[in-house]
């Protein structure tokens, strides 16, 4: 136990103004609030060593690592916690060790239909999906990073002749309520009231991670905690004796290797064990707090015998959310009044706040287990950082982080421009052959024309890009499975900042380049609503794959040189508008404090073929999905209305101009004319507002009829390039196709992104997107074309 | 107008009609959000995915 004496000789500074290099140890993290109690959870709680890492390339946010975790904290968050350099003895986080308590609980019923349910939950990026996609054989998507799962996810197993429902649950550092994924966690579980919990903790990072577990540990639900990562702690040196790890935490644990598969049968077994035993026993393993609130909890408990354990022990902390349960009680506020006695009481007798004493008696009761289960490699030196970041010596280096980001950023345009050029043309001359081959082999007719000019012409003018959607794909997949994603944050968090946007923004910036629906469901990780809410009115500036077909059609027809950067040109325009964007919401109307930017930095892992291959094979598959349904069908709709009424004695050009499609086409050309399109590229746009791949097989269909492509065998990118106007100059020259592109990428978001958009922010902010990206792709294009024709 | 013609066009004026109801549908069941995006996130994506593995 600290004396005294040793009390009065530590002089605390400012975590904040601790130098690169330098370990300390926590004192107290000051103020209050959702921030401190999110601190006091990652493991900022007194006693705990601290390792300043780096500062980010923009000095702003700081890499701290703490209890083997790495931390990013912004410079005025640091300036929160107050440390110390004297090695001083805070044993009394060890002595807090009580061990467990036995509660008497009704024992579980069995349930009748024999189906069981089992919830996973964990810290983030602890691998619960990697499991969930093992045990059920689903195809979630995972990655190497915090908040992939938004949303919980449902499978089936079964096991020994049982049925077992496996539910996914997003990520959680604690069930305190503070972020909208704790909220969803904890709501869940007392709503659903599972048969068990399958715990995962990342076995590399114990103390950290079973901090949850004592959450859990109270909640009375039989629970088995699986030791994820147990093939890296093995390499990192660090010895488990499982079975007193076991017998202290009062729960089953058991090895798991998720992503390979190793023991996810033992898992499942111990699960099925532990459910079974709950059937017929009616004892729970609780953390024990001490003789003070363990008889306070048991007071309380008896006052609310509906409660469990952690919702009792939330009312003496005083938790909102746990103190409105007890409201509907005919003793509710001889409840409250009990409750606030006791916090009064035990915060007197430890001389702290209730939020600091229960944190602190959890993480002394982890450390108190581990001190006598864990035997950390010897040869590993305090504040030495564990395998698995070594990369980040370069990928987050002062001077060459932001350069790594952007030729990052280039290879992966340029690759899908160059690399995907060569199966494009293969599948192009596929398709021209056989719209050869049908146009030969059927009589002139209507029918034909639909086949050839509507179906092989719209759905084919698309489908020649599937090999750049793959490769796109590949590359994000990459970025998500190493880890880089979280350094991207962490290296541009300042800029983001600066703009009114959380680094924590980047990632569903970044997910975005794939597809503007998930990167939308991924700003749920953002704590903020507000800050939410800038992320999602941006989000759809972020250009996804399905724009892709549009650019590298109209870069591959009109540019000859630096393809790839006038492709990552478009990107970054994308991005700078999102940017001005957030600056002008921020500023007015989304207007609010800044806030806090406490992320980890998970170790890099190595991406494997089998995800990545698997990553791409789904989003493939899905595109060719959407070739066969949604583009298939609007490119016959858009042939139809290209085509009726006809006119005997006209040319194609004359027919489809006084076509249905024409005379919507000139009705809207005024709108369109100031940007340099003509009404087939109004029409394109207009159509595309459903998806976005339809702009292009809308243009595949309106220039089947250019006078100087009636070879069926012409690609779109030869017709384009020979479009001319009545007058003979040509439609397309490179200024109308980057302001044709600059259009695309900002207008309208997709139908999909925009219930999305109504989902996450409500109707209101979704009618806002359609009207303020429509105006700026407009402004934007305008600007452009009308500035560049003056040169 | 030759038989073949008029069979030809009724054939054709079917695909249309098929292809504008289901291209309705979808953009009225997608604007509800209970759409088949094919992004892989949304509810009904998670409806059909739904496997099982026995042990």
């Amino acid at each position: 136990m600290m004396t005294d004496k040793d009390k009065k000789d530590i002089t605390p500074r400012l975590l904040d103004n601790e130098p690169v290099g330098m370990t300390v140890q926590v004192v107290r993290v000051m103020g209050d609030g959702a921030f401190r109690q999110r601190l006091l959870e990652m493991g900022f709680v007194r006693g705990a060593r601290v390792t300043v890492i780096k500062n980010a390339p923009l000095k702003d946010p700081v890499e701290y690592m703490i209890m083997g975790s790495h931390i990013s904290l912004r410079h005025s968050e640091a300036a929160q916690v107050e440390v110390t350099d004297k090695d001083a003895d805070f044993c009394d986080m060890e002595d807090a060790y009580n061990g467990i308590v036995e509660t008497e609980v009704a024992g579980m019923d069995p349930m009748s239909d024999n189906v069981l349910r089992v919830v996973l939950i964990g810290n983030p990026n602890c691998g619960k999906t990697s499991l969930f996609n093992n045990v059920t054989g689903a195809k979630e998507k995972v990655g190497n990073y915090g908040g992939v799962t938004v949303d919980s996810k449902e499978g089936w197993f079964s096991i020994g002749g049982r049925k077992v429902q496996l539910v996914d649950l997003p990520g959680t550092y604690s069930l305190t309520e503070y972020s909208p994924e704790e909220m969803y966690v904890r709501t869940y579980i007392r709503d659903n009231h599972p048969d068990a919990i399958l715990n995962i903790v990342d076995a590399g990072n114990l103390e950290r991670n079973l901090y949850l577990t004592t959450q859990v540990m109270d909640m009375n639900i039989p629970m088995v905690v699986a030791l994820n990562m147990w093939d890296e702690l093995e390499k990192s040196g660090d010895k488990l004796d499982i079975e007193m790890m076991s017998r202290l935490l009062g729960a089953r644990m058991v090895p798991l290797t998720a992503y390979n598969g190793h023991g996810v049968k033992e898992v499942l077994e111990a699960t099925m064990e532990t459910i079974e035993e709950s059937e017929k026993e009616t004892k729970h393993h609780n953390v024990n707090y001490g003789p003070l609130i363990e008889d306070c909890l048991k007071e309380l408990g008896a006052m609310c015998p509906e409660l469990d354990r952690y919702t009792v022990l939330k009312i003496i902390e005083n938790d909102q959310h746990a103190v409105e349960l007890v409201n509907s009680q005919d003793n509710a506020e001889l409840v409250k009044k009990t409750a606030t006695d006791m916090r009064q009481r035990i915060e007197r007798d430890f001389n702290d706040d209730i939020v600091s004493i229960i944190t602190d008696l959890k993480y002394g009761f982890v450390r108190g287990a581990l001190a006598e289960a864990l035997t950390p490699n010897p040869d590993r030196a305090t504040g030495e950082t564990k395998p698995g970041y070594s990369f980040d010596r370069l990928l987050t280096n002062r001077w060459l982080a932001l350069p790594i980001l952007l030729v990052l950023m280039w290879l992966m345009f340029e690759a899908t421009f160059t690399l995907g050029a060569y199966p494009q043309e293969w599948i192009e001359n596929g398709i021209g052959w056989l719209g050869q081959w049908i146009g030969k082999a059927l009589p002139d007719g209507i029918l034909r024309d639909l086949i050839v000019d509507g179906i092989i012409g719209g759905v084919g003018g698309v489908l020649v890009f599937l090999p750049q959607i793959l490769i796109l794909f590949f590359f994000i997949s990459l970025l998500e499975d190493s880890g880089y994603m979280a350094r991207a944050a962490f290296i541009v968090d300042r800029i983001m900042h600066r703009v009114g946007l959380h680094g924590k923004s980047f990632i569903p910036y970044l997910i975005g380049f794939g597809c503007g629906v998930p990167a939308i469901m991924a700003t749920r990780t953002l704590e903020n609503r507000r800050d939410r809410l800038v992320t999602i009115l941006t989000v759809p500036f972020m250009s996804c794959s399905a724009r892709l077909p549009a650019y590298l059609l109209l870069v591959a027809a009109f540019f000859t040189a630096k393809q790839g950067l006038i492709l990552m040109s478009i990107y970054l325009i994308g991005i700078l508008v999102a940017a001005i964007t957030a600056i002008i919401m921020s500023k007015t109307f989304l207007k609010h404090d800044k806030t806090q930017f406490v992320m980890e930095l998970p170790p890099y892992r190595k991406p494997t073929a089998r995800n990545a291959t698997i990553h791409m094979w789904s989003k493939g598959k899905q595109y060719l999905q959407k070739m066969a349904t949604i583009i298939l069908a609007a490119s016959i709709i858009v042939w139809a209305l290209g085509y009726f009424p006809r006119h005997e004695g006209q040319t194609p050009q004359e027919q489809i101009e006084n076509s249905y499609m024409g005379q919507m086409g000139k009705a809207i050309e005024p709108v369109v004319a100031p940007l340099g399109f003509n009404w087939q590229m109004g029409v394109s746009v207009l159509t595309g507002a459903a998806a976005k791949e339809i702009v292009v097989s809308t243009m595949g269909v309106l220039y089947t009829g250019e006078a100087d492509a009636t070879e069926e065998s012409a690609s779109l990118k030869e017709k384009l390039q020979t479009a001319t106007k009545p007058n003979g100059e040509h439609v397309f020259d490179p200024i109308v196709a980057y302001s044709f592109m600059l259009f695309i990428l900002l207008y309208f978001p997709c139908i999909a992104a925009l219930a999305a958009i109504k989902r996450e922010a409500g109707t209101k902010w979704m009618i806002f997107e359609i009207f303020y990206t429509t105006g700026v792709a407009w402004l934007i294009s305008f600007i452009f074309y009308q500035v560049a024709r003056m040169f | 107008m030759t038989t073949s013609t008029i069979i030809q066009t009724i054939v054709v004026l079917g695909i249309v009609a098929v292809a504008l109801v289901y291209v309705l549908r979808r953009v009225i069941k997608t604007s509800r959000g209970h759409g088949d995006c094919g992004c892989g996130c949304g509810k009904d994506c998670q409806c059909k995915n739904k496997p099982g593995k026995k042990y």
